[in-house]
């Protein structure tokens, strides 16, 4: 397939030999797929270190959401434009301006001391992100030859960024703190700028072209797939940490399975041409390892693997298939990229949106159970009256201690009681409340899962309408 | 590897794990059901007085959650503290003196328990029975939530009668 014009001049021409000139387009496209994973990782990275900031900013729980919810929409609402100027302005000097200004915005989340300058810095952030991944788009057929692979490079890069992004936030936020999630992204992203400062003497500025409609199938599907995926990357890991209280290091080494599984499904997605049946099976995969996550029988963090790795896999093909499809044949591959972008993360918010207070509400509906439940097992329990006070005490201070979140209640039953039947009774007890609260926490994300598993399956509705109607 | 292939591997690995996940009760979950506090509680044979006290804040918080229709947990936790008390009331639309009277009701029923379980005589049951209908609805709290103080500390009328507890 033919480069566009743009990508042609930005790649260089001189006269240098063909070894440099491919170890040149090796490091751009490097360069560029590295940028896309890094601007789509900051969708999700944050996730991990919200209970952090929660803390820190002392904001509202409605409030920290935003954090995650403004770089979405922010960016879903700036890709369209930020591709029209990619082509007017020309790919790579907008490539390295929105990585500069994401560097800079990357920097004052780091540095942000309230709520209000953080959100105004991942809008700013979003800003940035867009101009760089749909710019990167129009750069990378040059760098690979062709514009069907750069489409496949690109959509992978942002599918493994967008399902490393959680795991990476979580450790750096365990080992550093959460301002190093965006402190860290500042040097990487001027890195990454380097290697496109080469292709800027080539540019030349472009009339404006026209696009032609979007592929109105393939972008719905990525939304509805998207909305699904955000269920998919936050709820899992809500469920680790607010219900199960795994530490964020621990959620960050849980969820790996995702990303893993998406990266050894990636030369499956290479070896299957048919790109409707990759988009298709990718689609079920994903409603069916979200099925899984929805019907856990048990608060066990090796039960979530199965169906983290259907959802990785079917991650790995269905973005790829979809965006493949949505970039077939259509100039500019920036615009059209745009459109994808657009549709991916506006499914991210609705997800989002739509699916927080259904799982609020039914965590509280739960809560209120478990509590109805771990009150009767403690009133029923065979130890002496005076220590069931001290308990009863002992874990009412814990749940204030711990406020709307799952309390962890194993450490109001320390000391455990020297007597051998106190013991036994208390460890009974302990078990319980404990097990009473983890199905609890477990079965109040059900609900979100199963409703995130009916976005996947919707998507398939327009694959399907684009056999009859569209090559898709 | 055809497209065919690829969906029809999809669907199988999907509904495999559904099915799994079903059959090894992902869906049945419930949360442990609280009992009905109108329903007689068997009285465990208490071994002195603070078991004994026990078994009579458990029977009187029965009794008194099921006049108000809710559950003796719910009620456990209310009675509590002030602020728990407070926001049952306005959480349930109950008033002061519904409240009194649900709490009579239960040190009534704790009393008739007791004595049918054999843990008072009918003459300790009696005069037990008189002390905790006139009490006042704080004491009557007070009393549920820590009946060992009545019966260890005395409070004339159980100091006198408490020689008579099996």
């Amino acid at each position: 397939m033919r480069p566009s014009a743009a990508c042609a001049g930005a790649s260089g021409t001189g006269s240098s030999s063909l070894g440099r000139e491919d170890g040149r387009a090796g490091l751009t496209k490097a360069a560029l797929a590295a940028a896309v994973g890094m601007v789509l990782a900051d969708s999700s990275v944050v996730v991990l270190a919200l209970p952090e900031i929660y803390r820190e900013l002392d904001v509202s729980v409605a409030a920290v959401t935003w954090v995650l919810v403004a770089f979405n929409l922010v960016l879903a609402i700036a890709a369209v434009p930020a591709a029209h100027a990619a082509v007017r302005l020309g790919p790579a000097k907008l490539t390295i301006a929105g990585l500069i200004a994401f560097a800079a915005a990357s920097l004052a989340c780091g540095l942000a001391s309230s709520i209000g300058v953080l959100l105004a810095a991942r809008c700013a952030q979003a800003v940035g992100g867009a101009a760089a991944i749909c710019a990167s788009l129009e750069l990378l057929p040059a760098a690979t030859g062709s514009e069907r692979s750069a489409a496949r490079i690109w959509a992978a890069a942002g599918a493994t960024g967008a399902a490393l992004g959680p795991g990476i936030g979580g450790l750096l936020t365990e080992l550093v703190s959460w301002q190093s999630i965006f402190l860290v992204q500042v040097p990487m992203a001027i890195l990454l700028a380097v290697p496109l400062i080469g292709a800027l003497g080539a540019e030349v500025r472009r009339a404006p072209v026209a696009a032609g409609r979007p592929h109105l199938p393939a972008n719905l599907a990525l939304g509805l797939i998207s909305a699904a995926l955000a269920a998919a990357l936050f709820l899992v890991v809500l469920l680790l940490i607010e219900g199960w209280r795994l530490t964020p290091i621990g959620a960050a080494a849980a969820v790996t399975v995702m990303p893993c599984a998406a990266l050894l499904a990636a030369p499956l997605a290479r070896r299957v041409s048919d790109v409707r049946a990759r988009a298709a099976a990718g689609v079920i995969l994903v409603g069916g390892g979200l099925a899984g996550l929805g019907l856990l029988p048990d608060a066990s963090v090796v039960l979530t693997f199965p169906p983290q790795a259907l959802v990785g896999v079917g991650l790995a093909l269905t973005l790829s298939a979809l965006t493949e499809a949505a970039l077939e044949g259509r100039a500019s591959q920036a615009i059209h990229g745009g459109w994808t972008i657009g549709a991916r993360h506006a499914g991210v918010v609705v997800g989002l949106l739509l699916l927080t207070p259904v799982f609020t509400a039914d965590l509280e509906t739960e809560r209120e159970d478990a509590e109805q439940a771990g009150t009767a097992a403690l009133l029923d329990a065979r130890i002496p009256p005076t220590e069931k006070i001290e308990l009863a005490n002992r874990i009412a201070d814990r749940i204030r201690e711990e406020g709307d979140k799952v309390p962890k209640l194993g450490p109001a039953f320390e000391p455990l009681p020297e007597d051998p039947e106190e013991r036994a009774a208390t460890l009974e007890l302990r078990g319980a409340i404990e097990d009473e609260v983890d199905s609890a926490a477990t079965h109040a994300f059900s609900r979100s899962f199963l409703l995130a598993a009916t976005f996947a399956a919707a998507a398939l509705l327009p694959i399907g309408l684009a056999r009859r109607r569209v090559e898709l | 590897m055809s497209g065919s292939w690829l969906v029809g591997g999809s669907v199988v690995a999907s509904v495999a794990l559904a099915a799994a996940y079903l059959a090894a009760g992902g869906a049945s979950y419930e949360p442990t059901p609280v009992a009905d506090p109108c329903e007689p509680r068997e009285w465990r044979s208490p071994e002195g007085i603070e078991e004994t006290a026990e078994q009579f804040t458990l029977s009187a918080l029965d009794g008194a959650a099921c006049e108000l229709r809710v559950s003796r947990e719910t009620l456990a936790v209310a009675l509590a503290t002030d602020e728990g008390r407070q926001a049952f009331l306005s959480e349930y639309g109950v008033d002061d003196a519904e409240l009194e009277a649900a709490v009579h009701a239960g040190l009534e029923r704790a009393v008739d328990d007791a004595e049918q379980a054999g843990a008072l005589s009918p003459l300790v049951a009696s005069g037990l029975r008189a002390f905790v209908t006139n009490l006042p609805v704080d004491e009557a709290i007070a009393l549920i939530n820590d009946a060992s103080e009545l019966f260890e500390d005395g409070s004339g009328v159980l100091d006198r009668i408490g020689a008579l507890i099996p």
